[in-house]
């Protein structure tokens, strides 16, 4: 190996690390990237900078932010971070044992696999060792300015630079360790009195979770299956998520959320529903839960389904529910859209102003905005027009427990909404309402749009008329599971 | 070259500002001025609107924007009508602190008449002038307290408790979602603005009611056996011993239509007060019923509660027949009874109303409230008005001086109960903000102003908070976030015992 090294030159294995890296986020983990990116909104203005500054950590958190802003585009998010990593290692190149420099970034990438890790830890530990390189011939007593600037504009990774000072310099000068720890509690007694002690020790902007640490396990297999299936709900590749769905099965409402979505998405829903797990009753829509991913997949079936109000819900609590209190410009945005089909335009242009401050967000928000009151524009727009015509045309209070009938009301409400209809009738079987399901084949029949009844509806229908099953239907097998549970009831 | 550079530097600073001194001429009226300015014969449209509000001595200065954000810049002129001058120009009206503050103390109960001159593609319009009352009445409390809280639905998000200097456009943190991570917490409530007694609830996991005196915070988990939940919606006793509350359960949906986004309710609700000496609730059979009993308010002799009450409905699917009723109930602070009788101020559902929130001014002179078709959570109802009543005689009246299309709400006195602040979301039906206004011995009212910030427009344009509860505070709130971190993570809690139970 060292002649490998030898011939080809540290540079040469540095660029092949970068290329590793890149292809591992561009394509194998996308959507990592694109996960990362929906949960903040970076800001092009002064303010954005002297809020994220005016805190321990906050230039580390800042340069960290401004390089997620460009995971909207995934090969330079890649590219980006490949840049990171390569920094880190030739960082840590110490002669003698070139080799072991590739250790930190390869324990970076499997730290990473924890997805509330944000970018501000690593770009924090770039910066404090290349303070450290920067500072190799400056005396140790420049550490009594040093330590206090560094803590407040990368946050705690400075005790990385800290530990190899004294590495450097000699144990005598163990008195840097105690000016840094000494630092840090002054701030947390005189500059931070709403920061707590555990956060000012151990920083707000490394972690997504306030007052928890990494979970050091990796990418855990099935947590990224779900990630990656709602990267293509978000991007609207409905066949991917059903042919990956065939390949992979996480046994979740989240994975039956968006698996079904696709599926009505692709009118399919009547015919494959069953051929694919689903979770229960909240196999279409999850009730509200209190994260940051959950009600995603839900969000976007609200949507699609012209559920208008239901969507900019879940979306405005889903965005409240990142718990470092970052914006989301994927949340703003639908929220924005939704306030626009609702005609509340003043609120609409409040998160079109935030999102005109971004840079992917911005070209959108402009077109957005010339839309703020204009009637004839937003009835003639291929979504919010049509939306406005799917959305209740009543108002009456949402109840997820009656979900069906909530489905069942927004498709009287427009018979063309046929995706209403779909989901009117995946969820009476989903909730095991026979007789229901049978009442409304009629709608299917005169509304539905099909050439002929969907093999699924009509497996379901021949199960329930002779009560047993259908071979080789999962439709049928699904019916028949729950008109067995029913009657045991 | 630099020594050309610095000469144009020069010349063009001087002749801005003579440009500035010649317009500020011409709207004094002196005859001196030569910058040719077009009369315009109507009053500008500014942001906030501040034309014709009463404001008190030594508030922060109205600062204010024109509504057309595509001007090149303003002059604005303020001269009192018992002497004085102030100046402000550029992008927006943005007065000097000082000056203000000398300005509005020389014409205490007097008026500031201002002239608002605008550049717009090179050409200078003046508007008619308009005048700004100062009252003689002086609002002295150092600021307001308040929530900061996304307008969203079930998830609090970055919730922030704050204090305010009115006298200034200065804002501190009282406790933060950085503080207490992943908590939700509200209903501070200070002893008539006085802050050395604070009250606040923490809902959720490690939940409690945090009872400070004197700067001593005590955490105490007010549910009991005999009570349902812990106490929120929370009122001090003028003694500052007491603290009444409503033990209750609240719940949201959500409308389908394009009007009001949601329905708060309550499944029950009851009122109860705790002796913050004794750690003792006080229960009385009257406030321990089926109905549903929130939102009490101690009268400002102490010798009586205000409160809602409705009957108990299906709710959610009967939220519309939410109708409460005002009533009053005797306390006496020496032996910590309630009395025997309820007296029903107004009654819900024989109107057809819904009267929630009493607040009594501490002089004992008024009543406030909110009026609104349905519910017990009126900064939720679209049509929730405030409404005043005269103690004295018992009359009420609409506050049409303040109200709007939209919701108006969490109203507040200052302690000489010439001033109050309340919410509204007049703006956009959506975020909440605070506006305050003046009443005087007869129970006038003038027009309300929005809280002043330095920059209006920017700052309530990228503010995506909602402001609620807002209260004046005597002096800043001394509270230590830290200790709190400690009281809430370490879940000690001083538990309650009810009263008189045998």
């Amino acid at each position: 190996m060292r002649m490998v090294v030898a011939k080809y030159g540290t540079w040469g294995l540095s660029v092949l690390l970068g290329i590793g890296i890149f292809l591992f986020w561009y394509v194998g983990y996308p959507h990592a990237l694109s996960y990362q990116e929906q949960y903040q909104l970076f800001l092009w203005t002064g303010d954005y900078f002297w809020e994220r500054v005016s805190v321990p950590g906050g230039l580390a958190d800042w340069l960290g932010e401004f390089v997620v802003q460009f995971y909207y585009v995934e090969w330079l998010g890649a590219l980006l971070l490949a840049m990171l990593y390569v920094a880190l290692q030739r960082l840590c190149v110490v002669r003698r044992f070139y080799l072991l420099s590739f250790l930190p970034p390869l324990f970076l990438l499997w730290l990473m696999g924890d997805p509330s890790v944000l970018l501000s830890l690593p770009v924090a530990i770039v910066l404090s060792l290349a303070v450290f390189r920067l500072m190799w011939h400056v005396p140790v007593s420049a550490d009594l300015l040093a330590v206090p600037v560094l803590y407040w504009l990368l946050g705690p990774a400075v005790w990385l630079y800290v530990v190899l000072r004294i590495v450097q310099w000699g144990w005598k000068h163990l008195w840097t360790a105690g000016w840094m720890l000494a630092v840090q509690l002054m701030a947390y007694a005189f500059i931070l009195p709403q920061w707590p002690l555990q956060t000012v020790l151990a920083g707000a902007g490394y972690y997504r979770i306030p007052l928890h640490f990494p979970s050091l396990s990796g990418f855990d297999k099935e947590m990224y299956e779900l990630i990656r299936q709602d990267y293509l709900v978000r991007n609207e590749r409905w066949d991917n998520i059903v042919k990956r769905a065939g390949e992979v099965q996480v046994k979740t409402p989240f994975w039956s959320n968006c698996v079904n979505l696709a599926l009505a998405e692709k009118r399919l829903l009547a015919d494959r529903m069953f051929d694919f797990y689903q979770s229960g009753e909240d196999a279409l829509i999850m009730p509200r839960t209190r994260d940051l991913t959950s009600m995603l997949p839900s969000a976007e079936a609200f949507w699609r389904l012209g559920m208008v109000n239901s969507a900019q819900r879940y979306m405005f609590d889903t965005q409240e529910s990142i718990l470092n209190g970052r914006k989301s410009g994927r949340c703003t945005k639908r929220i924005a859209e939704c306030m626009i089909v609702n005609g509340h335009y003043q609120t609409a242009a409040k998160q079109i102003d935030l999102l005109k401050k971004s840079l992917f967000y911005r070209a959108w928000a402009e077109e957005a905005e010339s839309m703020l009151g204009n009637e004839v524009k937003i009835n003639s727009h291929p979504v919010y027009g049509r939306m406005r015509k799917l959305r209740y045309q009543e108002n009456f209070l949402y109840s997820y427990e009656e979900i069906d009938k909530m489905f069942g009301l927004l498709f009287m409400a427009n018979q063309e909404n046929r995706m209403a209809l779909d989901y009117f009738m995946g969820q009476m079987l989903l909730k095991g309402d026979m007789q229901g399901f049978q009442q409304y084949m009629g709608w299917v029949q005169q509304y539905g749009g099909y050439r002929q009844m969907p093999l699924g509806y009509q497996d379901a229908m021949q199960c329930i008329r002779v009560q047993s099953n259908v071979s080789g239907s999962p439709y049928a097998g699904y019916v028949r599971r729950m008109m067995g549970r029913r009657s045991a009831e | 070259m630099r020594r050309y550079i610095y000469i144009i530097c020069v010349w063009l600073l001087l002749a801005c500002s003579n440009q500035g001194d010649r317009l500020r001429d011409s709207l004094l009226g002196g005859g001196r001025g030569t910058v040719p300015v077009i009369q315009v014969d109507r009053l500008p449209e500014i942001y906030p609107d501040y034309i014709g509000v009463t404001i008190p001595v030594d508030i922060a200065p109205l600062n204010f924007n024109f509504a057309d954000d595509t001007i090149d810049g303003m002059e604005v002129m303020i001269r009192g009508s018992k002497g004085g001058e102030i100046h402000a120009n550029g992008d927006w009206a943005d007065f000097d602190i000082d000056d203000w503050h000398e300005l509005t103390a020389q014409n205490q109960g007097g008026k500031l008449l201002f002239s608002v001159c605008v550049e717009k593609e090179g050409k200078w319009q003046q508007y008619k002038d308009f005048e700004v009352y100062v009252s003689q009445d002086r609002l002295d409390e150092w600021g307001l307290t308040y929530r900061r809280i996304k307008p969203g639905y079930e998830v609090g998000g970055d919730i922030g408790i704050y204090q305010r200097d009115l006298n200034s456009f200065d804002e501190y943190a009282i406790l933060t979602e950085t503080a207490v991570p992943g908590r939700c917490f509200n209903c501070h409530t200070a002893n008539r603005t006085n802050p050395s007694r604070l009250t606040l609830q923490m809902r959720g996991e490690g939940g409690g009611t945090m009872i400070q005196r004197d700067g001593r915070q005590t955490w105490v988990e007010t549910k009991t056996d005999s009570t349902k939940a812990a106490g929120s919606y929370s009122y001090w006793h003028p003694d500052g011993d007491y603290v009444a509350m409503a033990v209750n359960s609240v719940h949201q949906s959500f409308f389908t239509g394009t009007g009001q986004r949601i329905e708060v309710y309550h499944k029950f609700s009851n009122v109860e007060v705790l002796d913050t000496r004794t750690n003792e609730l006080i229960l009385s059979p009257l406030l321990q019923t089926d109905d549903l009993e929130i939102f009490p308010a101690f009268s400002a002799d102490g010798q009586s509660i205000y409160y809602s009450t409705s009957k108990p409905c299906r709710v959610p699917a009967e939220y519309e027949k939410v109708k409460c009723s005002l009533c009053r109930i005797g306390f006496d602070a020496k032996t910590g009874r309630f009395g025997e009788t309820v007296d029903t101020l107004l009654n819900g559902p024989a109107t057809d109303r819904s009267y929630v929130l009493a607040r009594p001014s501490y002089d004992g002179r008024w009543l406030m409230y909110c009026v609104s078709s349905r519910g017990n959570f009126p900064v939720s109802q679209n049509d929730a008005d405030l409404w005043l009543m005269d103690l004295k005689t018992g009359e009420s009246r609409e506050l049409k001086e303040v109200n709007s299309a939209q919701s108006e709400s969490y109203h507040n006195w200052n302690g000489n109960s010439r001033w109050f602040v309340f919410s509204s979301k007049r703006d956009d039906g959506m975020y909440t903000k605070l506006y305050l206004a003046s009443i005087d011995e007869k129970g006038r009212v003038s027009k309300p102003f929005l809280l002043p910030q330095r920059h209006p427009r920017k700052y309530y344009g990228e503010l995506m908070d909602a402001y609620n509860c807002p209260d004046f505070t005597k002096t800043r709130v001394s509270f230590d976030a830290h200790e709190a971190y400690r009281q809430v993570f370490d879940n000690r809690r001083v538990r309650v015992r009810i009263k008189n139970k045998e």
